[in-house]
């Protein structure tokens, strides 16, 4: 009887866990991965969503087994076994997720420095933020732009501030998002790794236009970066800010 | 502890309560006396604001610029600068109005006696139970009668907070704006969310408290009656408040409502911080009440380890109330100070440090999220045990744990700034107490479903809810977790994975035991049985709405979809628009709820008192109770949980101990 | 509605007596809960203040050019630490059944804390600087205007208490001078808190 139980339970917990395991794994969780960092934000991500899955596959499956098996039938009046509790499972219960918590922060912790570890040979980029809209300053070349132009593998330091209200730099992709704020310097490392267009994406409310409030990131080959740097601004010079652009803060 | 002489209270009851006729009507507490004090503070507060600023000669005062000898000043420069300064005036209306109003409604008689020095009348108890529908719309100072007016009220709040986000979801159905601008979008979210929390889910958990705390540790009300009629008239004043913002154009920087956006909003804001500082003062004062009513009021023998998880849970709660919320309250002051006095609290420019509100903010904010849990964590412990008919597993590990996740709560608040900007070695060790949460939590989680082991369940409409919880909320909870370890939060926060996270901790969880909660108390407060096949369904198509709207968003989020947007890239249409239909398919399932309830309420079958078998003192008297619960003080004898342990009792009720339950109470009245 | 079956049908007097299950009194406790919650909403002024003195640089404190009156504000301090013996005092009368040290020491406490608003009010408008004037005008006026509220609340529970004891409400009993100790208690906090920032806003 008590070894039905134990197989009954495995196959509903296999079976938890084989749904919960396909959402995770054969959906497209991520996009493109195309810088450094995103290397190691992906590893945290892969290496959390295992513990969680098998924790989720664990308690759907024991809480359907219950449900299952515990069901009273229709007119049944008597009560359940009367357990109170028992302190060899409490125990089990507190330590192991106190050792998969550890585990993760741990993970996570190396994970962060591999993902903010910049080469001391890096590149510098001002960013400034402002309603609505991105400009990003290349200090070597002196020129300021609507657009982020990257060289591929070539580490860069963006130095990030705002101008009116806090707003967020993000680029999917790069998996590395940072807040602009009025007032304060903050630094996000980038090492693009594949060549493309992406987006930059502000993710912090700044008001009316904060749904538009895009720009365009470049990676770019070294050639193609040296001839931009030359002068050439290809196909790129405005900014792609939407019509949130110009309006200015409301009310007041 | 030490179990005291008993409190002699004055205890002349003359029957029905004896209301004012004639001219008195006018001036005694009552609809009446709002109904000319409300207008009168109405009018007062502009004639006194400009009449200070003009005397203080303010260069900005309208009166300044109006100039006697030319009628045109009145229709050009007086408006403009009017129409520039309606902060003043709108701060002091929302100051002195809601006063106004609790004068009016009679929430401050007593202490008016009080205080001038009269000889205070005798508790004659006249406001206490409800002897017809019209009671429940005055001052009333029974905890049940209280604990009804905060369901009710913050069911209403939350169909509104639930219909600006049908609105929401129709805008976002399709890439582009369609039916809102984009300031007007803000506002659909900020006032959604600000319904949610402070006007359904914190005083929703306060209403069901008030409502069956008093009776489950055995005690005839609170400990301050008139106090807990005072908090719950403070929640309408806050509801309407935030609702009347969209007079003037809605809050529109989030529920967070972060500097300095805040402060260059237009005057909606103001809203949110008035509204924030009356419910704030509402759950502090209800919590203060449940703090001193569980301490000073038990039954004698209901020790500590005696007390039902759900007392336990409330009293976690009302800790983390009484000490966080005033740091929201602050927050919010400064941002009101800094929009109507021109300070500069948080100007980087003058000497001020912007990410100092986040911080305040989430040392609130954080705990509160426990403020919206915990007190869900007592419902389900309730309803899991009664309906899988076993002690709850780990009794004293599960009231420990309430009280670990209190103390963790407070050290975790920076996980919501990892990407601000903010001091770089904070973020570490915030992570790993962040994630630490997840072990305490986990305990209360195993020890639910170790209570569902070997046990006789029974699945009524709230052990539906409460198991529907338990998945759902360890979704959440994970999805937690991921947030919590910040590589993965700096891509994911404030995206659309962030949104997915707050509906499973919300929605899935305490929206979820509240569900439980009204479903499990419905007999005992309305003395009527709800539909029990209303019930199932209500909760299948709410299970499964819930998870078509909400589950996808986790996806569209990582995949890069911001959060708070008001249009969004083409990619993301098709889920958008499969979110959205799955939305409407959630709230309407709620009407299957609304119906059950109302219907029930009116004509359902009566209940008897203890229809769930369950062993807690409130099923131990009618449905409803007496107007002072019990007749007699009972004497708690054990754990109020010992399902399937023979002889054994939780409580002695004037002599016998029962665990069936008394006659149903028949209904006389109903209310439309 | 809920108890309409009940309300004609209950023929005893009133509630049962609720079981006392603490030593604390339950008004005591109250106030000393609601205590607690006011010094957390102090807490997030101090916070505040903290953050434009701390975390942002600062050459100076106060900043240039920027003055405080600290010895003003000590005679102030001094006031109002010997209001609150006063009020000591006057709890002390009552609990002796001495009427008339009761009416004197709260009307002493009422006037010392009057006299403690007109002097801060006086200060505010000498001071040399607005709320507007930085963060650090408004961490200051933001935590010695709370203060501020809190001494003028404290004084209008005082009035209360001074003319419910001139109609001779309270007697020596635990119980029944309840009226003057709750608003003893929060007279005590304002005064202690009023120490605090004292020293962290003009000392330090
Ligand atoms: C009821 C409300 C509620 C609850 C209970 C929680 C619970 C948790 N929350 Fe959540 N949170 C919100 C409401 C809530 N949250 C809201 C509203 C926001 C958004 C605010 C805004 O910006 O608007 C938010 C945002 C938020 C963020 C910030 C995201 C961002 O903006 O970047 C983070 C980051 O750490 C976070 C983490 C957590 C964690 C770790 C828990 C933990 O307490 C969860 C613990 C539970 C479990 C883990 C599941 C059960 C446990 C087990 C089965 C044991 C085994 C598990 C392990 C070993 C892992 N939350
Ligand atoms: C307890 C809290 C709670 C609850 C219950 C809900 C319930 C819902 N929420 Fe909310 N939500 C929040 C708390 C909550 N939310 C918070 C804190 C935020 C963050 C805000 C911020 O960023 O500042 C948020 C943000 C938020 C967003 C993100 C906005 C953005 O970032 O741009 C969205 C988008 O879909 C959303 C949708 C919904 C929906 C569809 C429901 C539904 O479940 C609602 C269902 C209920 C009803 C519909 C009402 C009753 C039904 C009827 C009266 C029937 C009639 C109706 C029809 C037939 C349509 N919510
Ligand atoms: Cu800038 Cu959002
Ligand atoms: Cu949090």
């Amino acid at each position: 009887m008590r070894r039905r139980a134990v197989i009954q339970m495995i196959g509903i917990g296999f079976l938890a866990g084989i749904v919960t395991g396909g959402v995770a794994f054969f959906i497209p969780w991520l996009p493109d991965q195309a810088s450094e960092e995103a290397k190691a934000i992906d590893a945290a991500y892969w290496f959390v969503v295992i513990i969680c899955a098998v924790i989720f596959a664990l308690v759907a499956g024991v809480s359907l087994y219950s449900c299952w098996k515990f069901r009273a039938p229709p007119d049944d009046e008597d009560d359940g076994s009367p357990i109170h509790g028992h302190t060899g499972l409490e125990i089990y219960w507190t330590a192991v997720p106190t050792i998969l918590v550890t585990a993760m922060a741990v993970f996570s912790g190396f994970a962060l420095a591999a993902a903010e570890d910049l080469p001391d040979k890096h590149g510098t980029i001002q960013v400034t933020a402002q309603q609505f809209a991105w400009s990003f300053t290349y200090p070597e070349l002196d020129r300021t732009e609507g657009e982020l132009v990257l060289e591929l593998d070539k580490p860069m330091q963006l130095v990030l501030t705002a101008k009116d209200v806090i707003h967020s730099f993000w680029v999917p992709e790069f998996r590395m998002k940072q807040d602009a704020v009025p007032g304060v310097e903050t630094t996000v490392p980038i090492t693009p790794i594949k060549l493309g267009t992406y987006d930059v994406i502000c993710t912090e409310l700044c008001g009316l236009g904060h749904s538009v409030m895009r720009a365009r990131a470049r990676v770019l080959s070294a050639e193609d970066y040296a001839k931009w740097a030359a002068g050439d601004s290809g196909d790129s010079a405005e900014t792609t800010t939407g019509e949130g652009g110009d309006t200015s803060t409301e009310g007041r | 502890m030490a179990v005291a002489a008993p409190q002699t209270r004055h205890a002349e009851h003359e029957g029905p309560p004896v209301r004012p006729t004639g001219r008195r009507r006018w001036t005694a507490g009552g609809w009446l006396r709002v109904a000319w004090i409300v207008p009168l503070a109405f009018l007062l507060v502009p004639v006194l604001v400009l009449a200070l600023r003009h005397w203080l000669s303010y260069p900005s005062s309208p009166f300044s610029v109006l100039n006697p000898l030319d009628d045109s000043g009145w229709n050009d420069d007086f408006w403009r600068f009017a129409k520039q300064d309606l902060q003043p005036l709108i701060t002091t209306w929302t100051v002195v109005v809601p006063f106004a109003f609790l004068a009016g409604i009679g929430g401050f008689d007593y202490w008016a006696y009080w205080i001038s020095g009269r000889p205070t009348r005798p508790e004659d108890h006249s406001g206490h139970g409800a002897r017809t529908w019209r009671d429940y719309f005055r001052v009333n100072t029974d905890h049940k009668v209280i604990g009804i007016q905060y369901v009710v009220t913050t069911i209403i709040f939350f169909i509104a907070g639930g219909l600006l986000a049908m609105f929401l979801r129709a805008e976002l159905a399709k890439p582009g704006m369609q039916i809102v601008d984009p300031q007007g979008y803000n506002g659909l979210f900020s006032v959604h969310a600000a319904l949610m929390i402070f006007l359904f889910i914190i005083p929703a958990f306060a209403g069901l408290g008030n409502y069956v705390i008093p009776l489950m540790i055995g005690a005839p009300d609170m400990a301050f009656p008139r106090l807990n009629a005072l908090s719950f008239w403070l929640l309408p004043i806050a509801g309407l408040m935030m609702l009347s913002s969209y007079l003037v154009g809605p809050f529109a920087a989030g529920w967070t409502n972060y500097v300095p956006l805040a402060v260059q909003q237009p005057e909606g804001n103001l809203f949110f911080q008035m509204g924030v500082q009356w419910a704030g003062a509402s759950s502090i004062l209800t919590a203060l009440n449940f703090l001193v009513t569980i301490i000073t009021m038990r039954a004698p023998g209901m020790t500590f380890w005696r007390m039902p998880l759900l007392v336990w849970a409330n009293f976690a709660t009302s800790t983390l109330v009484v000490i966080a919320t005033p740091f929201i309250a602050g927050s919010q002051f400064f941002i009101l100070f800094d929009r109507v006095l021109h300070t500069n609290f948080f100007d980087a420019g003058e000497g001020g440090y912007p990410l100092g509100y986040q911080h305040i903010f989430w040392f609130y904010s954080h705990p509160a999220v426990y403020i919206m849990m915990l007190p869900g964590f007592g419902i389900v412990s309730e309803v899991i045990s009664v309906f899988a008919r076993k002690p709850i597993f780990g009794y004293r590990l599960m009231a420990l744990s309430l009280m670990a996740i209190l103390i963790l709560g407070f050290s975790v608040w920076a996980h919501h700034m990892f990407v601000s900007g903010m001091a770089a070695w904070l973020r570490v060790p915030m992570m790993v107490t962040t994630m630490i949460i997840a072990v305490p939590t986990g305990i209360k989680v195993f020890s639910w479903l170790a209570t569902l082991w070997e046990g006789r369940i029974r699945f009524k409409t709230p052990m539906l809810f409460a198991l529907g919880f338990v998945s759902m909320f360890v979704i959440g909870g994970l999805s937690g977790v991921y947030l919590g370890s910040i590589p993965i939060d700096i891509h994911t926060s404030d995206t659309y994975f962030v949104v997915a996270h707050i509906h499973y901790v919300l929605f899935g969880g305490s929206l979820f035991t509240i569900y439980a909660g009204f479903y499990y108390w419905f007999p005992k407060m309305t003395g009527r049985m709800y539909n029990e096949a209303l019930g199932k369904l209500h909760f299948w198509l709410t299970f499964i709405g819930f998870n078509a709207t909400f589950f996808p968003m986790h996806w569209i989020g990582v995949r890069g979809m911001p959060r708070r947007v008001a249009d969004y890239d083409p990619q993301f249409a098709n889920w958008n628009l499969i979110i959205s239909i799955a939305s409407f398919f959630l709230g309407a399932s709620t009407l299957v709820f609304l119906y059950n309830m109302l219907v029930s309420w009116r004509s359902g079958e009566p209940a008897p008192g203890n229809p769930w078998r369950a062993l807690t003192l409130e099923w131990q008297v009618s449905s409803p109770p007496p107007v002072f619960n019990f007749d007699e003080i009972p004497q708690v004898v054990g754990s109020p949980y010992e399902y399937g342990v023979r002889g054994a009792r939780h409580a002695v009720l004037n002599g016998a101990p029962t665990t069936q339950g008394r006659e149903a109470a028949p209904m006389e009245e109903s209310v439309p | 509605m809920a108890s309409v079956a009940h309300a004609p049908e209950h023929d005893h007097h009133g509630p049962p007596a609720a079981n006392v299950s603490s030593r604390v009194d339950a008004r005591l406790l109250g106030i000393y809960i609601f205590i607690a919650s006011e010094v957390m909403l102090f807490g997030s002024f101090f916070t505040a203040f903290f953050f434009a003195r701390i975390i942002v640089p600062n050459e100076t404190w106060p900043p240039e050019p920027f003055e405080l009156p600290v010895y003003l504000a000590l005679i102030n301090t001094i006031i109002l630490v010997t209001s609150s013996f006063t009020m000591h005092w006057a709890l002390q009368s009552i609990k002796r059944n001495y009427r008339a040290g009761l009416i004197a020491g709260l009307t002493l406490t009422f006037l010392l804390g009057l006299t403690f608003l007109l002097i801060q009010a006086r200060e505010y408008t000498r001071i040399g600087f607005a709320p507007k004037d930085l963060a650090f005008g408004s961490s200051f006026f933001g935590l010695t205007g709370l203060h501020g509220m809190h001494v003028f609340v404290g004084l209008n529970l005082l009035l209360y208490a001074l003319i419910r004891s001139i109609r001779g409400h309270f007697g020596p009993k635990a119980h029944d001078h309840l009226g003057v100790e709750i608003p003893g208690i929060y007279w005590h906090f304002v005064d202690v808190m009023w120490i605090i920032v004292y020293v962290t806003v003009y000392v330090i």
